[in-house]
């Protein structure tokens, strides 16, 4: 078991300190300077040359790359070039919050909506309900989010005015207000979810309700509820929890257009930035924690399954 | 001492006579002389209340007066500082006039006095007197690290300080352009900032600002917003008369509209162009916007390519289609250009300029005329740098290209992403590029440091030392008939030459929900909200 998981975490630093590379070097071979950004149209040779050497940006590749590495495992992130403030305050105590609730918000309306229309798709196969969810679901997965996004806001927002159009309040400072600014957000975000989740939950559901056991609590005369809530949904958990883990990083990329139309100043709204402006740390930060991130729910997903299958409990 | 009013005479030659143009709502009733520096020193404290929202849209980099290159940016800056002078707008004309400053004199045309207001203290509660005063000024034109608007207190000399509230600026030659590098681009060299504030706070001072200003910083959350509160010790009686600011820090304009259209912010600092109909049919909503102080052009590249052939650079110049442009990229809001000095620099600009023969306009059989000058008879092929920035976007890359085939130009448009594109262009690696001078108050801020040879925006890379001259003289010209000859005379070598097209001058709009009163209109990109009351 320690053996399995020193090796995990050997592989995670290798993937990590590859995609730090990787990315370190594309942002320097793509082309674009961050002092000519930052300067803004009116300056002076000398300012460009004092930034660029204050930056440390006239440094070669290898030093400007080893300095950061070393810094940045020593928790100091550096300064972003173009907003001068510290990177670790803005990316891990501002942004990363914000992407975090908002990616949970997302998921629990996907799973509970996805799940219980799923659920009933199943349960009333080949019916006008089940043809409808089926809609639902295609129309979901392939219509673009931040057009949803926009045409929430502007039916949500604008003409019924019910919900606020933009806008991050933490749910941990006023629950209340937190959640009201996240309902149009986590929906545009969720949707894809909720229809893929649908689409999984009813396929599964219906192999599962096939099953002996299920055959067997129906014999036992469990309640039909019983049989498909307890006895049905508990066995569509794997492949459930299996998938989202594999598609947060499909998560994480809606959360740049969902951060931008509603304007939510987390990680993606934070990585948007960075990139156009060629702010090179502050890139780096924002990749180096979705890779975090992505990694350790793949870790997590892999720690839940004997939790969720008492099969894969204590085994040798 | 000289026989000449030389205050009179700069207060002339900047005071733009602007002929009032047509604001489209809302004005009118916000203008008052609430600039009258008068109440000193028995100053009526406002009674402050309510809370603003603006959406801010685009880039803010810092609120460091000295270092910013953004007018976002200054937007929010002028309500946190003030500077030695302001920009005065009544509705017809442009002035400059004393801020911190009580008074402002020439002792000679070398030389300039100010007196500053008595009991001026920063939000930190240290005096603003001349050492402040000094500082700051040093601070622009010798800090470090440099700050970009250094070139604009070159000529200064000596800073004199006679006692705490007056000081002598000294320059090496007449200095009539002070005014405008003092508050050209909206006040950043003659902003000025606490001295205690920078030397806590070194290069954070941009995450900290401490001036004068009617507002205090009281926070800066990245990507989300900027916190003001009022300044209850401000200087100016009855101001300011709100409580909070927030400048919500947005980037797509359409949320901000929506956000503005259902209550939840009251006003924006940069409408589209293309949204203003949308705006303008909301009946909840006030817009401010005239033709400010810019203009947009054509660049071509006169140094490698085939645009160094002046005469084809002329065939493309006259080939320009303005009308159309203004009509279809600017969403017929822009108002066609002739040559780069714009309606606002009213001593400037010639309101007959479309019959004065001055300039460049569209006549087609001109251009073929040019055209056929050409050493390159055969159909020429150039790339067009374009980029999704600006306030139009890629709509004039698009307009030009069929306009340029008609005379045997085939443009290749290219798109590229806005920091590529800059670096593209300071490199004068582009065939044709198009841009936007903005929030120029003179036309030596308008052309000189754009065109002068080998200057450092110069991307086209036009040479032409009789140009230089024109302006270097007319920067220390003071009679304003004599200077307007000079920049007419330069303006015409450049339209000649044509190393640009000139196309259009834009309005700027700004937009606020009808609960918000007495914002006070000042054409030159600014968000000042010294007297905006909320209900």
């Amino acid at each position: 078991m320690l053996v399995q998981a020193l090796k995990k975490l050997g592989q995670t630093l290798v993937v990590l300190v590859l995609v730090s590379i990787a990315t370190f070097g594309l942002l320097k071979l793509a082309p674009g300077d961050p002092v000519q950004i930052m300067l803004g149209a009116e300056y002076s040779q000398d300012s460009y040359e004092s930034m660029t050497r204050e930056l440390g940006l006239d440094q070669p590749f290898l030093v400007q790359y080893a300095d950061w590495a070393l810094n940045f495992v020593q928790g100091d992130w550096g300064t972003s070039y173009i907003a001068r403030t510290d990177i670790f305050t803005y990316g891990f105590k501002e942004a990363l919050p914000v992407t975090l609730t908002l990616a949970f918000f997302s998921l629990s309306f996907a799973i509970l909506i996805g799940v219980p229309l799923g659920v009933l798709s199943a349960v009333k196969k080949d019916t006008v309900f089940d043809a409808g969810a089926a809609v639902f679901a295609l129309t979901g997965t392939a219509f673009p989010s931040f057009l949803l996004g926009i045409l929430l806001i502007w039916f949500f927002g604008v003409k019924l005015q019910l919900f606020p159009v933009m806008g991050y309040v933490s749910p941990w400072e006023d629950l209340r207000l937190g959640i009201y600014h996240m309902i149009l957000p986590g929906l545009t975000l969720s949707t894809y979810f909720i229809a893929m989740i649908t689409r999984l939950t009813r396929a599964t559901l219906i192999e599962v309700l096939d099953e002996p056991y299920i055959a067997a609590a129906r014999a036992r005369g469990e309640p039909n509820w019983r049989v498909i809530w307890v006895h049905g949904v508990r066995n569509i958990a794997m492949p459930l929890v299996t998938i989202l883990g594999l598609q947060l990083g499909t998560l994480i990329q809606g959360t740049v257009l969902t951060e931008t139309v509603f304007n939510l100043p987390g990680i993606g709204q934070m990585l948007t930035s960075a990139v156009l402006g060629r702010d090179y740390q502050v890139v780096q930060a924002g990749v180096m924690m979705t890779a975090f991130l992505f990694i350790g729910v793949n870790l997590l997903v892999d720690l839940s399954y004997p939790i969720l299958d008492p099969r894969l409990r204590d085994r040798k | 001492m000289t026989d000449i009013d030389h205050k009179k005479i700069l207060t002339e030659r900047v005071s733009a006579r602007l002929g009032r143009r047509a604001v489209l709502k809302g004005m009118g009733a916000g203008i008052v002389a609430a600039t009258a520096a008068g109440g000193f020193p028995a100053i009526a404290r406002a009674q402050q209340s309510g809370h603003l929202r603006i959406a801010s849209i685009k880039v803010i980099d810092t609120l460091d007066p000295h270092f910013t290159g953004f007018l976002p940016a200054i937007q929010v800056i002028n309500n946190i500082h003030n500077g030695l002078l302001k920009i005065v707008y009544d509705g017809e004309a442009l002035t400059f006039e004393p801020d911190l400053a009580e008074t402002w004199e020439l002792e000679d045309d070398k030389t300039h006095v100010f007196k500053l207001r008595e009991g001026v203290k920063f939000h930190d509660g240290t005096p603003c007197d001349a050492e402040a005063v000094k500082f700051s000024l040093l601070r622009v034109k010798e800090g470090e690290p440099a700050s970009p608007h250094a070139w604009k207190l070159e000529l200064l000399e000596e800073i004199e300080i006679i006692d705490p509230l007056n000081l002598k600026l000294h320059f090496s030659q007449p200095y009539a352009f002070l005014p405008v590098a003092l508050n050209g681009s909206t006040g950043r060299a003659g902003t000025i900032v606490s001295p205690a504030a920078v030397e806590k706070y070194g290069t954070d001072y941009g995450r900290n600002p401490v001036g004068t200003g009617p507002f205090k910083f009281v926070s800066w959350r990245e990507n989300d917003a900027i916190e003001l509160e009022a300044n209850t010790e401000y200087f100016e009686p009855e101001m300011p008369k709100l409580e909070r600011v927030t400048f919500l820090l947005m980037n797509e304009a359409s949320t901000a509209i929506a956000a503005l259209f259902s209550g939840q912010i009251d006003g924006m600092n940069d409408c589209p162009m293309q949204l203003v109909d949308q705006v303008a049919a909301n009946p909840n909503t006030q817009i401010f916007g005239e033709i400010e102080g810019n203009y947009t052009f054509l660049g071509m590249n006169c140094k490698d390519g085939p645009f160094t052939d002046i005469n084809l650079r002329r065939a493309v110049a006259w080939a320009l289609d303005r009308e159309t442009l203004v009509k279809q990229a600017y969403f017929g809001r822009a108002q066609q250009a002739y040559t780069p000095i714009s309606p606002p620099m009213t001593d400037f600009f010639d309101p007959d300029i479309a019959t004065s023969g001055r300039g460049q306009w569209f006549d087609l059989d001109k251009a073929r005329e040019f055209r056929a000058m050409a050493e390159n008879q055969d159909e020429i092929e150039v790339t067009y740098m374009m980029a999704e920035r600006g306030p139009v976007g890629t709509r004039t890359a698009q307009t030009i290209v069929p306009m340029l085939a008609q005379i045997g130009i085939k443009v290749n448009l290219e798109l590229v992403e806005p920091a590529t594109w800059l670096k593209r262009r300071n490199e004068g690696s582009f065939d044709l590029y198009d841009f936007e001078w903005v929030a120029d108050l003179d036309p030596d801020e308008a052309i000189y440091p754009e065109f002068k040879s080998d200057g450092a925006w110069n991307f086209c890379g036009w040479v032409n030392t009789e140009f230089d001259d024109l302006c270097a003289q007319a920067q220390v010209v003071l009679d304003p008939e004599e200077r307007r000859k000079l920049y007419y005379a330069a303006e015409d070598l450049l339209m000649d030459e044509a190393p640009i097209g000139v196309m259009a001058h834009m309005p700027i709009y700004k937009v606020f929900s009808n609960k918000v009163e007495g914002f006070q209109y000042i054409p030159a990109d600014l968000m000042n909200l010294h007297s905006v009351s909320i209900t």
